[in-house]
């Protein structure tokens, strides 16, 4: 027998659905509901990791999948965590700007040092989301081109034209990877 | 976004029955870039109830090669179809096509079911609804399509598409919708005579985008996209796609083109060229193929199809522009 909707929808409604999913290294667990710490279905990552989570380094600028602001690094990939509900987060490992820095010793990423170094922003709201995509991009290819570095960062925008120095500050990255491998 | 309920199927199966226990008013949910959007902006005509995730089915992402030609699966990123070696060397314009969507961070999480099954972009329809209400346009249940009295220099070259058999009371309607097919996996896909795979049957790229005033291609609402095959490209196939847009990240195609040539010692034995973002649907300029096959491929050669490309063109008040750029890609396309 092919089970019918009531069924279905029974199924998932009554054991409680949980979300789990880890953030910068801390697992968190949600119930999916309508309360206050609850997970609903209509909340997307963005919402989650700052209204929630109370992660406000990621960004939210268009909220529409355009602009590149709320970039943070899902199993290894930059994706845009507006256009992500959290309820099929389950699973996941996150990592947001706050990640970057070493837990131990509390240093700076080199991406987020060189951003620093080269004044790769101006107001600093697309700075995040330019950090995690430059970041996702760099470990999987750690020594681009800076043609590569481009087309890694087109889908980051920036109203105050910081793009040049960001190239810089990235290319910079890579140079002294560079150097330290040789 | 408005409350909607949420199901992860785990098998197609699964999916399929959930789609059909909604009756038409759940929605699947792939990469999620265009839905989410669409869904925060609330335009369409019904929000719908529920989504129905499908990234919880396995195996659905698959891209292989064999003797015969390719499969993908219709959860295949678009960003692995990039970087997957056999298309980057044998379907090279498959490669082009998906590259030249949207961004790298989209790229990560879209898939190709999700590209082809993808709402219009027309600017009326996907008015926000929360700054100051929304655009009542023919897909929304309007008398008119909004594209008729507005800024028109995006929208379809070829007319409209027709107002679907559903039966909403409007009145008396104005031609049809003149929004443009949004997606440029369709064109690649459709030049090299792909074959798209549902749950419900298997049919050719061309007929699967099937444009109404309501929705652009055949799928059924209690039908997904489960895989898409394409066939062993010919010898001496020459493959090229090219996407006209403002800006190279993010946009959508102004003007998009694909075509695949067969020559033999520089005669044309056959071609394909399709055109994208001209029509509700994509286009196959079929005179265009016509007068070129039996001929040696030269400039004239590919100057003429592409007139006969354009030749049935009818644009609006602001998107004439369009047929002088279409023209330079299909040129572009056959002749360097």
């Amino acid at each position: 027998m092919t089970a019918n909707k009531s069924d279905r929808v029974t199924r998932e409604t009554a054991a409680t659905r949980h979300v789990g999913f880890t953030v910068n290294g801390q697992y968190h667990e949600f119930r999916v509901g309508s309360g206050g710490i609850e997970i609903s279905p209509t909340h997307t990552l963005s919402w989650t990791l700052r209204e929630v989570l109370g992660l406000m380094g990621t960004k939210v600028s268009c909220d529409s999948g355009a602009c590149g602001s709320c970039t943070v690094i899902m199993d290894g990939k930059a994706v845009l965590s507006c256009k992500v509900l959290t309820i099929e987060c389950d699973g996941k490992t996150i990592t947001t700007i706050e990640g970057l820095r070493d837990p131990k010793t509390g240093a700076l990423d080199p991406i987020q040092q060189s951003f620093i170094d080269h004044t790769a922003f101006q107001c600093g709201y697309c700075t995040p989301g330019m950090i995690m995509t430059a970041k996702a991009f760099l470990n999987e290819n750690p020594q681009p081109t800076e043609e590569e570095i481009k087309d890694a960062l087109s889908g980051n925008f920036c109203r105050c034209i910081s793009h040049y120095q960001v190239i810089r500050a990235v290319m910079s990255v890579v140079e002294k990877e560079g150097e330290h491998g040789r | 976004m408005k409350q909607f309920e949420h199901h992860d199927a785990l098998s197609i199966e699964e999916a399929v029955a959930l789609l059909s226990d909604y009756e038409g008013k759940a929605k699947i949910i792939a990469g999620g870039t265009d839905l989410l959007g669409a869904l925060r902006d609330e335009v369409f005509l019904e929000y719908p109830e529920a989504l129905i995730n499908i990234k919880t089915i396995d195996g659905l992402d698959y891209i292989r090669s064999d003797e015969k030609g390719l499969a993908i699966g219709a959860m295949a990123g678009l960003a692995d179809i990039v970087k997957s070696p056999v298309v980057k060397k044998e379907y090279q314009m498959l490669a082009e096509a998906a590259y030249s969507v949207a961004t790298p961070q989209i790229r990560n999480m879209a898939t190709i079911g999700g590209n082809l099954a993808q709402d219009v972009r027309c600017w009326f329809y996907r008015y926000p609804r929360r700054i100051g209400g929304p655009m009542v346009c023919l897909r929304k249940g309007g008398k008119f399509c909004s594209a008729l009295a507005g800024d028109n220099r995006y929208h379809s070259i070829f007319g409209a598409a027709a107002l679907s058999d559903i039966s909403l009371d409007l009145g008396k309607v104005r031609k049809g919708c003149f929004a443009v097919g949004p997606s440029d996996i369709a064109v690649a896909l459709i030049a090299m005579d792909a074959s798209i795979v549902t749950t419900k049957r298997s049919l050719p790229a061309e007929l699967f985008f099937k444009a109404t005033a309501l929705s652009s291609t055949v799928l059924d609402s209690d039908e997904l996209v489960k895989e898409i095959e394409i066939p062993k490209l010919p010898m001496g196939a020459v493959q090229r796609y090219d996407k006209f847009t403002l800006r190279k990240p993010i946009d959508f195609a102004v003007v998009s083109v694909a075509s695949m040539l067969t020559l033999n010692n520089g005669v044309c034995e056959d071609a394909r060229i399709v055109l994208g973002a001209v029509a509700p649907e994509p286009v196959r300029a079929r005179k265009a193929e016509q007068v070129m096959k039996g001929r040696i491929v030269d400039e004239d050669v590919a100057l003429e199809a592409a007139e006969h490309a354009l030749a049935g063109s009818s644009p609006l008040r602001m998107n004439e522009y369009k047929v002088e750029i279409a023209k330079v890609l299909v040129k572009h396309a056959i002749w360097g």
